[in-house]
């Protein structure tokens, strides 16, 4: 299944935090931010289980991660994902020229994945020094 | 049972988020020099204590990179491979600085205006355009103790302090009792802006969910509707024209408002003018009430780096030296932007993780060039540099000064020593002066 | 007009800030002269001649027409504070060309970075393509912009084109925009410009606008909501005389900077609709 016309936030949360000064290059920063959160109504239209990996796609970018359900919803139309190496493939690099990007708000589609694997936070950053 | 001898340093100021609390608790066992427990702070404010010990992701030598592969070597070949990649370059970076003491900011400073570099620091991805609408039309700042004893109505618009900075509602804007604010929160309305039914819009007493990317006009019509003109329109940004009179209403009737205001508003589009307009509303709210501002900065002494910057070049981030003389202008220098038009040959990162934090399209051609960590650990960054250059955690293994991101300066402790050959950020900053003067012939 | 003619000779890898290429630096040189200005490559100095072939020679200000060649989205800066003369760009050019230039007319054959015409003083910068973000606005922290002359662009403006624009009737100064479309925030802070829009204009055109008046001749994606209609007309009088005809609505605005019944006529004692600008959208 897949969700198209979907916004994309980014941002701190709590478990990020954590994760992160926990070490950058664990499993744990994976759990805490590899993940998508989905308005409950959106992910029942996806029709998968909680934890399984999607695929979220922008105009600047790709990337796939473990979905899940918002504790900070009712956000019909909004996907969230914590701020890190996951949302930046899909983040707006352009700053209209005031040097801060546009982390929030682009439009992206989902996909559920029938295979495929959540990449760790030095996998990705190879695939991105090998591009 | 192996008795341990434990020392607990009181007042410990944390070195993680804009908040800075200072009444941390740390046990030491001295004979291992490892944090054993850390009272009063948040989750991550611990983590961060914890991870200051040795483990799995701890640099304890400097290393280079040869045939991909890492290697530890003494600190003078480090250092001079550093130097060695600085010097050469045509238009170096030097980014970072938001994670570490004054003092090594300013070190940062120096090195730059000898190598001619780009200097910039962390703000130019959270808050820079807050600094730049501060720059456009003044701000009405206060310190958070104001905040604390006074305010009765407090909006926190795009910014999810129960996440970002879990002790700032404790200890500042919500549940605290002020000396005019006795009941503490009952003593507090709190009105929470965002596109998300946030945990800190779950505690508030008015959510108002604004579309995403259409703060300004919600903004934009709060501030027409102050000054009493009728709109022609029903619905701004998702929000129905009679919530928003009851709004003004409420910003008009209380003692003392403030507005915390985060990455909600600079990280969408129209970025600064967002804060702009959040300025200007709080100046005309000040014709009905006494009404402030902040910003909700991030790391601990991003708030620090504007300042180093400024009393020493003038400006607060995204520095050109390579005239010789300090030019500032985000957009051209600041540090995604060069990256994104690939206009940086080599980079200096300080205490910071650019590759976790910029777009993937910049991070690319960060990766093309020379790079250079400061790091106490492994991150994305220090996993594909050229040269790693072992950090002590600054407030955690040497003192420092650091500025709250109400521009308080407080100053760090030292609760332990740093494992292996770490050394401080200053120190690190020194040696690297020394090498490239010599290798310039100065 | 006697003509220096510079051709770009590589594509420089960093930005080169060549603003020293104005008639009032390069008029009364010999070519030698000339190629050896410094011009600034990274952290290196280099000289004029490092990048460019020159030739030609002039003695007047006003009467040097300087023609540049080459693909000059790496170059920044060209005419920068100049006062007289021509320049011509065939080509693309980087940021800033002609900011804070007082007089003359640059015309760049291609596209332009970031900053063109950036606080103009007068002169006129034409630009026979699209144009970066903030085409003639106020440098960071400045609060007044572009305060005379005119820029034209054939293409498409960035955002906030023409930030913190200072015109003044009395001061005989009318700064003045023509462009093909525009992005958000047109004439943001605007203190009396005269913008007009061939097509169509993003987001919150004449945010804070205090004087000033905007006609966009296409559609604008979203108006502010302090914007207020008052009616439609089938001709505007721009302040500086001019004259559009065909049928707009006419808005008064911004609200959010300004009350409602702000101004009372001196000469009839009526109270005027507002004393702020006007933004006039294609009916």
């Amino acid at each position: 299944m897949s969700l198209n016309n979907l916004i994309l936030l980014t941002g701190r949360t709590i478990n990020q935090g954590v994760a992160l000064e926990g070490g950058k290059t664990t499993k744990e920063n994976v759990r805490a931010a590899a993940i998508c959160t989905f308005d409950k109504d959106d992910f029942k239209k996806l029709d998968c289980l909680v934890g399984t990996p999607v695929k979220v796609i922008t105009d600047h970018g790709e990337v796939v991660v473990y979905s899940t359900i918002s504790e900070e919803g009712p956000h019909p139309g909004i996907i969230f994902i914590p701020m890190g190496p996951w949302a930046n493939q899909l983040v707006n690099p352009d700053s209209q020229a005031c040097g801060t990007p546009t982390y929030k708000g682009m439009k992206a589609k989902v996909e559920v994945m029938r295979s495929g694997r959540v990449l760790d936070a030095l996998e990705l950053m190879k695939r991105l020094r090998e591009a | 049972m192996v008795e341990r001898k434990i020392k607990t340093i009181y007042d410990v100021v944390c070195p993680f988020c804009g908040t800075l609390c200072d009444d941390l608790e740390v046990d030491i066992d001295i004979k291992e020099d490892s944090v054993i427990e850390v009272r009063n702070g948040c989750q991550i404010g611990t983590k961060k204590f914890f991870s200051s010990n040795p483990s799995g992701h701890r640099y304890l030598k400097p290393r280079i990179k040869t045939n991909g592969e890492h290697k530890e070597v003494s600190w003078d070949e480090a250092i001079d491979a550093a130097a060695d990649i600085l010097v050469k370059a045509k238009r170096p970076l030097l980014y970072g600085f938001s994670s570490t003491e004054c003092e090594a900011q300013s070190k940062g400073v120096e090195l730059a205006e000898i190598l001619g570099a780009i200097l910039d620091n962390t703000a130019s991805v959270c808050h820079g355009p807050s600094l730049l609408a501060i720059q456009d039309v003044g701000a009405p700042l206060s310190t958070l103790g104001e905040y604390k004893n006074r305010a009765d109505l407090v909006i926190f618009w795009g910014s999810n302090p129960v996440h970002a900075h879990p002790r700032h509602l404790g200890r500042y804007s919500e549940f605290v009792r002020g000396y005019f604010r006795k009941d503490g929160r009952n003593d507090r309305f709190i009105i929470v802006v965002d596109p998300r039914n946030t945990h800190t819009a779950q505690i508030a007493d008015l959510f108002i969910q604004v579309k995403p990317n259409e703060d300004y006009e919600l903004i934009n019509a709060i501030r027409a509707v102050l000054r009493g003109v009728e709109l022609d329109v029903k619905e701004v940004s998702g929000v129905s024209i009679e919530k928003i009179r009851e709004l003004v209403d409420m910003l008009k009737l209380c003692n003392f408002g403030v507005i915390f205001f985060g990455m909600g508003l600079t990280q969408t589009l129209a970025h600064h003018r967002n804060i702009d307009a959040a300025i200007c509303l709080t100046r005309e709210l000040n014709d009905h009430t006494k009404f402030l501002l902040e910003p909700m900065r991030g790391h601990y002494n991003v708030t620090g780096a504007n300042q180093v910057f400024t009393w020493n070049t003038g400006y607060a981030y995204s520095i050109d030296f390579s005239r010789g003389y300090p030019r500032y202008n985000p957009g051209e220098f600041s540090s995604v932007d060069l990256l994104i038009k690939d206009e940086v040959d080599s980079s200096l990162i300080v205490a910071s993780d650019p590759a976790s934090n910029f777009p993937a399209a910049a991070v690319k051609n960060l990766f093309k060039h020379p790079l250079i960590s400061i790091d106490p650990h492994e991150t994305p960054t220090s996993a594909f540099a050229d040269v790693v250059l072992p950090a002590a955690f600054a407030g955690i293994e040497c003192e420092g000064t650091a500025y709250r991101m109400d521009s308080v300066p407080l100053r760090l402790r030292k609760v332990k020593n740093a494992p292996g050959e770490c050394i401080s950020d200053k120190e690190i900053l020194e040696k690297l002066i020394i090498k490239v003067k010599e290798k310039l012939g100065e | 007009m006697a003509e220096i003619k510079l051709k770009l000779k590589k594509k420089p890898e960093l930005p080169l800030e060549a603003d020293i290429i104005t008639p009032d630096n390069l008029v009364g040189k010999t070519i030698a002269e000339i190629k050896k200005l410094a011009i600034y490559h990274g952290k290196e100095v280099v000289k004029l001649g490092d990048f460019f072939d020159i030739s030609g020679k002039s003695t007047d200000i006003n009467d040097t027409k300087i023609i540049i060649e080459g693909d000059l989205s790496n170059v920044k800066r060209i005419g920068e504070k100049m006062s007289g003369g021509e320049i011509v760009v065939n080509g693309n050019v980087g940021m800033h060309v002609g900011n804070q230039m007082n007089g003359g007319k640059i015309t760049v054959n291609g596209n332009a970075d970031d900053w063109a015409g950036a606080m103009l003083q007068g002169g006129e910068l034409e630009i026979n393509g699209d144009a970066g973000h903030y085409v003639g606005a106020a440098y960071r922290g400045f609060w007044q912009g572009m305060k005379n002359g005119t820029i034209k662009v054939k293409g498409k403006v960035g955002n906030e084109t023409l930030a913190w624009v200072n015109g003044s009737k009395p001061g005989n100064r009318f700064p003045k925009l023509i462009c093909g479309s525009a992005g958000a925030f047109l004439g943001i802070h605007s203190h009396g410009g005269i913008i007009i829009v061939e097509g169509d204009s993003d987001r919150c055109a004449g945010a804070d606008q205090v004087r000033g008046t905007i006609v966009i001749k296409g559609k604008i994606s979203r108006l502010l909501p302090s914007f207020k209609k008052i009616g439609e007309v089938n001709e505007i009088e721009l302040p500086n005389g001019e004259k559009i005809t065909g049928k707009y609505i006419e808005y008064s605005g911004d609200h959010s900077v300004a009350k409602n019944h702000s101004k009372i006529d001196k000469k009839t004692g009526e109270i005027s609709n507002s004393s702020n600008g006007r933004l006039y959208i294609a009916a």
